[in-house]
């Protein structure tokens, strides 16, 4: 039997490296993230956004982990320094943004939840960005390239990024946000039963979280009008603007489409409907 | 009750989640890396390709510099200090980045820096020449502009990092170059056993770190080279371009005698495009003067553990570029007697001298089959002299390889027609 003594981690101490601070952070993993958790638990508490639920349970969860992630990374260039209260300094700093996530309500539903987990994943992942266009239009690669207007140098990473998603990425983002597969299934079985009903929810809840995430690209991606759309595809700039703001604006991928219509007509207008699994 | 094992079951599978980490990733090494500010998307790095430097200035401080694969997983990153300098070297998949923030009272500025491991120069290069290659074949109107830019703006940087390196080299070759032998008198020999070792260890770093520089500069030459036709290439492209360009404009105005509006529309499109090129040109080599002055800052940094370790070990009673060369393997002369073997840096940092001096000698078994003229265009290929042929070994002469022995060596096995190799006879 090892010493237990030796393995006592105290985790109030210095930690003098960066080595020092991977070691200390990664054997108390369990420890780190429930401090995270409850720190996020205290801050709805404290905005009056709190109720004793799974749903928030579930919710805090997820962002304390979040922010682990984060702090794991980026906290080891702040060694020498005592992890637990530079947690406690980064999750606060978090906190103190304008909109530090998207809370509402309504997403604490497994619906709002998926989508909610969806789109933020969206903002940190391309291969999650470019998904959302199946998720939420029903679009494949080739209706993406025409749509965005995308040359053939920049088409070839469409493909790479749907493989990906389908092969891992859709899976990893669903344990990720807490959705299992019994509620996958829920989801199905509620689009199928009541098409009319799930699809208004579905588009509310994308509209309301394609508006909160669309800002986490720098601020020159704003909607434009639609004769600035026409410029943008005539003269070939903008892909990643297209590529980001499109599939996170339901008004302005209309426009694009408009634009876009050249005799063939091989997608149809987009509309918000929901596609559950990749 | 089923609710709360839900949620222990996701709790575990965060903890895991958290535990794997970067390994996760499922991109590849040639897969662009995106870089965030203050959680901001704010631009990509291509590892495979050409992009090799991100530079971003904002008004207000940063908090956050991270890296993230195609796949949205964190692969390092780095937290910035209220004000002042801050450094990470992020090593992904074998290539290392190098993240560098900076807070002023004015905002903040972070640089994300592509430095691939020296095999990889080889492989960007190549795919510099590759594309370039590509674009000459392609339609003149579809001629992308970026890759001239990135190349132009790569030939530019080479030549200021071989500029740079030039005048070092010539500093780090010469004591090497004249030998001269440390008799027990000379060597005011005070220093302890574990003094003897440290000074070993140090020794053996500053001979690697030699090493590591002159042969990523080698490379870099070798690159260069390569560049310059690529340039020339291209040139040439866009001298088509330009003739084509008045060539569809005659046509047009033959075509629409009288209606100048086509003309001056396309003429306007056409123009407005090369003022794009521009800009573009122009970011280019801002961002690559940035790469620039962070390369110099290496190069200045390196010589300066350079003299810092020189003047250790002067301080500890060894001169340093007595210690580096010394006559024919007789390294021991600035040890002790009494310690037995000749320390491997010392070795090493002997043989690098000699090739410097001396024709390479190696020798070479062929593999079955091959002919003699095969043989010949290979030596020719490398600007290699024959020597005696003993019992199917070729000695093989090579004046001053372009990268180190053991590196060229692995070149050297790699050709199909050899079979092996050995340094002595
Ligand atoms: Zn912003
Ligand atoms: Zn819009």
């Amino acid at each position: 039997m090892p010493d237990r003594t030796t393995t006592v981690i105290r985790l109030e101490d210095v930690v003098r490296t960066a080595d020092e601070f991977d070691q200390l952070v990664s054997q108390a993993l369990p420890v780190f993230l429930d401090r995270a958790t409850s720190s996020t638990k205290r801050y709805l508490r404290e905005t009056g956004q709190w109720a004793d639920d799974v749903a928030h349970e579930k919710f805090v969860l997820r962002w304390g982990a979040e922010y682990l992630e984060r702090f794991l990374v980026c906290g080891r260039s702040e060694a020498p320094c005592r992890p637990l209260f530079l947690l406690d300094s980064f999750v606060a700093k978090q906190h103190s943004q304008p909109d530090p996530f998207c809370y509402h309500p309504d997403l604490l539903t497994p619906l709002g939840r998926y989508l909610d987990g969806l789109v933020a994943r969206a903002v940190i992942s391309r291969d999650a960005l470019i998904a959302l266009y199946h998720h939420c239009y029903g679009m494949g690669p080739r209706d993406v390239i025409a749509i965005t207007g995308l040359n053939e140098l920049e088409s070839q990473r469409i493909y790479k990024n749907f493989r990906r998603w389908r092969d891992s990425g859709w899976q990893r983002t669903m344990d990720e946000i807490g959705m299992t597969d019994v509620e996958l299934e829920e989801l199905v079985v509620q689009q199928q039963r009541h098409p009319q009903r799930f699809h208004h929810e579905a588009e509310r809840l994308v509209r309301f979280a394609q508006a909160h995430y669309r800002k986490s690209e720098p601020d020159h991606y704003p909607c434009l009008s639609r004769s600035q759309w026409g410029a943008m595809f005539s003269e070939g700039h903008g892909c990643d603007y297209r590529l980001w703001h499109l599939v996170l604006c339901a008004d302005c991928i209309q426009t694009a489409w408009d634009l876009g219509r050249n005799g063939d007509e091989t997608i149809g207008k987009p509309r918000v409907e929901l596609h559950v699994r990749p | 009750m089923a609710q709360d094992r839900d949620l222990e079951d996701y709790r575990a599978c965060l903890i895991d989640g958290l535990k794997v980490r970067a390994r996760r990733s499922a991109c590849g090494s040639s897969d662009p890396i995106h870089v965030f500010v203050n959680e901001h998307r704010v631009g990509t790095l291509d590892g495979g390709g050409t992009e090799t430097t991100f530079q971003i200035q904002i008004q207000t401080r940063i908090d956050t510099v991270e890296l993230r694969s195609e796949d949205g997983v964190l692969l390092g990153g780095l937290s910035a200090p209220e004000y002042g300098f801050r450094t990470a070297h992020i090593p992904i998949s074998g290539d290392t980045i190098q993240l560098r923030v900076h807070n002023t009272a004015q905002g903040g500025s972070a640089t994300a820096m592509f430095t691939p491991a020296p095999s990889s120069w080889r492989r960007i290069w190549k795919t510099l020449a590759a594309s370039a290659e590509a674009t000459v074949r392609l339609p003149t109107v579809m001629m992308g502009p970026r890759i001239r830019v990135v190349a132009v703006a790569q030939l530019l940087l080479a030549i200021v990092v071989v500029g740079l390196a030039a005048d070092r080299i010539a500093v780090w070759m010469a004591p090497e170059r004249t030998p001269s032998m440390v008799t027990q008198a000379e060597a005011p020999w005070a220093a302890s056993l574990p003094e003897v070792t440290k000074l070993e260890r140090q020794l053996g770093e500053l001979a690697q770190m030699q090493a590591r520089t002159v042969d990523t500069i080698q490379l870099q030459q070798q690159g260069m080279a390569q560049l310059q036709s690529t340039i020339t290439k291209l040139s040439s492209t866009q001298e088509k371009v330009v003739s084509n360009m008045l060539t569809v404009r005659q046509e047009m105005e033959k075509q629409q005698k009288g209606s100048g509006r086509e003309v001056r529309q396309m003429t306007r499109l056409l123009m407005g495009k090369a003022l794009s090129e521009q800009e573009q040109l122009e970011a280019e080599i801002h961002s690559l003067t940035v790469a620039n002055d962070r390369l110099s800052e290496k190069m200045v940094g390196l010589e300066q553990d350079n003299e810092e370790l020189k003047k250790k070990l002067k301080a500890a009673g060894v001169d340093v570029s007595k210690a580096v060369v010394s006559g024919h393997g007789n390294a021991t002369t600035t040890r002790p007697p009494d310690i037995g073997q000749t320390p491997q840096s010392l070795q090493a940092a002997d043989s690098r001298s000699n090739i410097q001096l001396q024709p390479f000698l190696f020798w070479v078994a062929f593999s079955e089959g091959t002919t003699q003229e095969s043989i010949d265009q290979w030596l020719r290929e490398m600007d290699g002299r024959k020597g005696v042929l003993n019992e199917g070994w070729q000695e093989v002469a090579i004046v001053q390889p372009a990268v180190p022995p053991d590196r060229f060596l692995d070149r050297i096995r790699e050709a199909k027609i050899v079979k092996a190799v050995r340094t002595n006879r």
